[in-house]
């Protein structure tokens, strides 16, 4: 199916909010405008604007704490990203959770814990609801490649297949699962290999082109929504900073990051943008202002969100009995 | 001997009550509640067309077919999260884990994801379900067959932990816990499911979570317990009774969170207080309810708090002299209940 240029210029517009939000964040932890940590994705901004674009409100994401942008990209508003992150009253966890533990109802995204491979497996089970309410709602659920050596990840993966369930199974394979190389975590090539296991198709696909990652999630989600069962999408990336911010990352060499900078998915896309007349440079001024007006109204109303109280820490612990 | 009962069946005519054992309770209830609610289903390990190990939920799939259900894969960790899921979407799930020996496989997804979910999202996401777990010994289950871990989920504030002892509270427990809204990890006693019967009403009814029952009387000394540790505490009482020694019994029923209100009342009255669990001692369900009354009742004892448990073993082992030796009988629940009287 032919992507028209609303849709690209609405990926374009979502690729730049998740790379300039990502590393305006990154400057304000360093800044200590927020404490605790900041988990950067800058790199990889293509593996979630992918998938998450054009996805329907009652739809899914399981997620975890570097999925900002598949957050934003769901529509998550960018000022509870931001009050989630200063910890604040206003944010959708109240202050309770953990940095960047991103969690918004109305939109389905479930708001995460850090144990790995989690969100992938609560989003089955919404997705095994959908089945028994005769719902067309999709799943989609994101994880690293070093999540897929969880043994949780292969039973919903499992699950999934015996029930067809309305899933797609994203994996950013970044190469490496905080300090470990994928090599002594996965004992495949390509993970989408694992896919053969659980009877379901299994790609994988450079996951800094946007153009691939979105044509290939929109086909696998038309699949799920059909009933036809779950996807899994390798995507093959890099994350351009450590594991969080307080990670300097000098366990990987500065040739590897070099290597990658020059496929970095934003001037990719737009280059290609560009060349099409989809865009022109005006287009692109125009829409780095927006974004930037966006991000200063989101980040002025996290900081001036109140902090929540001692008193609240009791709160929401239960519901009445 | 149950007063909840008494009082709900007092002046009610006999047709109304049927006699039933602990697992019938179960399957009833948990019958009815699909009935009433079907956002309610039920997932776990040979529980369909086999009707569960134990038989709890014979018949069910034949009644709600296979989308409510449904058999599980060997998949206890998935059970758990996905059934958080399945909440989160808008269902009541019922996941069964088969026995608590197996149950650490979903520590995960229990203590991070079900019990946390609601604090953790500020309140947003909710998971409402009823986690159905088989546990206990004294049946010649063996060391991995036969284990009793409530105490580990006593420590994990979002989750209600239930324990019913009779198939009154087996039944209201479960409607109880089927219409709240929060995840509920309701524990049945094998041991319980055909030894023990009783009255149950034939209209619809819940027992309230967070209430434990006073189930017997007496003014020298209270024993707190539960389950099957229960009845060998009444069994202990019945003895004492004999010898003038009158012991009140508290059926905690709820084990999280506990209705500390109703044992202090009674330990203000008897000043003597026993706890008679099933697990290991050492940090176990009478560390906290012993260290409870200690800070909030000490003024009304007369007697040190006493511990009624297994040895420090790891659970229940298999060859029957030692297992014989792991659960307190009545006569080690008398004896200590007749040292604490005498102190």
């Amino acid at each position: 199916m032919p992507v028209s240029n609303d849709e690209l210029k609405g990926l374009y517009y979502y690729l730049n909010l998740v790379r300039i939000s990502d590393e305006r964040c990154r400057r304000l932890f360093k800044q200590g405008r927020f404490h605790g940590t900041y988990f950067s994705a800058v790199g990889q901004e293509a593996t979630v604007v992918g998938p998450c674009y054009g996805l329907r409100p009652e739809d899914t994401i399981g997620i975890q704490h570097r999925e900002m942008g598949a957050a934003i990209t769901k529509g998550m508003p960018l000022k509870y990203i931001l009050a989630e992150l200063f910890a604040r009253k206003d944010s959708p966890d109240r202050g309770k959770s953990h940095p960047c533990h991103y969690g918004w109802k109305p939109l389905g995204i479930i708001t995460p814990a850090s144990t790995i491979a989690a969100q992938t497996v609560i989003a089955t089970g919404c997705a095994l609801a959908y089945k028994i309410q005769k719902k067309d709602n999709v799943a989609v659920c994101f994880v690293g490649e070093g999540a897929t050596s969880n043994g949780v990840w292969h039973e919903a993966l499992n699950f999934a297949g015996i029930h067809r369930l309305n899933c797609v199974f994203v994996v950013q394979n970044n190469l490496w699962a905080e300090s470990v190389p994928a090599a002594l975590g996965v004992p495949v090539e390509d993970v989408s290999e694992r896919a053969k296991a659980y009877g379901f198709p299994g790609v994988t696909i450079d996951g800094n082109d946007l153009f691939a990652t979105y044509e290939t999630s929109q086909e696998a989600i038309r699949r799920a929504r059909k009933g036809d069962g779950p996807t899994l999408i390798e995507m093959k990336t890099y994350r351009w900073y450590g594991h969080s911010e307080i990670d300097p990352a000098n366990y990987r060499t500065q040739e590897e990051l070099e290597y990658w900078k020059k496929r970095d998915p934003v001037p990719r896309f737009e280059k290609i943008l560009m060349e099409r007349g989809v865009i022109d440079e005006s287009y692109k001024l125009a829409t780095i202002q927006r974004i930037e007006r966006e991000l200063e109204e989101a980040i002025e109303f996290a900081e001036k969100s109140p902090h929540p109280e001692p008193h609240e820490i009791l709160e929401d612990v239960y519901a009445p009995l | 001997m149950k007063m909840d009962v008494a009082q709900e069946t007092k002046g009610a005519i006999a047709s109304d009550v049927k006699t039933m054992t602990y697992i019938e309770a179960i399957t009833e209830g948990l019958r009815e509640e699909m009935e009433r609610d079907e956002r309610i289903f039920l997932i776990g390990e040979d529980i369909a067309a086999y009707g569960g190990v134990f038989k709890a939920t014979k018949g069910l799939y034949e009644k709600f077919g296979p989308m409510r259900v449904i058999d599980s894969p060997i998949s206890e960790n998935f059970l758990i999260q996905g059934a958080v899921g399945a909440s989160i979407a808008g269902l009541i799930p019922s996941p069964e884990i088969q026995f608590d020996d197996f149950i650490t496989l979903a520590m995960d997804a229990i203590v991070e994801h079900a019990a946390k979910m609601r604090y953790r999202s500020g309140g947003m996401f909710t998971c409402p379900m009823v986690i159905r777990c088989c546990y206990g010994g004294a049946v010649g289950g063996g060391l991995f067959h036969s284990q009793a871990n409530q105490a580990w989920f006593m420590h994990c504030p979002g989750l209600v932990v239930v324990t019913p002892a009779t198939p009154y509270d087996a039944k209201g427990l479960l409607k109880a816990a089927f219409r709240g809204q929060n995840p509920v990890l309701y524990y049945e006693h094998k041991r319980l499911y055909r030894t023990i019967k009783g009255p149950v009403p034939t209209h619809d009814y819940t027992v309230p979570l967070g209430k434990a029952a006073v189930v017997r009387e007496g003014k020298h000394v209270t024993v707190i317990s539960y389950a099957l540790m229960l009845h060998r505490s009444l069994d202990a009482a019945e003895k004492l009774a004999a010898e003038g020694i009158d012991v009140e019994v508290i059926d905690l029923r709820t084990l999280l969170p506990y209705d500390k209100e109703t044992i202090l009342r009674s330990v203000e009255k008897t000043a003597r207080a026993v706890v008679v669990y099933e697990s290991s001692k050492t940090m176990g369900v009478g560390a906290e309810i012993g260290a409870m009354i200690a800070e909030d009742g000490f003024s009304f004892l007369d007697a040190p708090v006493r511990r009624v448990s297994p040895p420090d073993a790891p659970q229940e082992p298999f060859a029957p002299p030692l297992a014989e030796a792991y659960l307190p009988d009545a006569n080690r629940i008398a004896e200590a209940i007749r040292e604490t009287v005498a102190y």
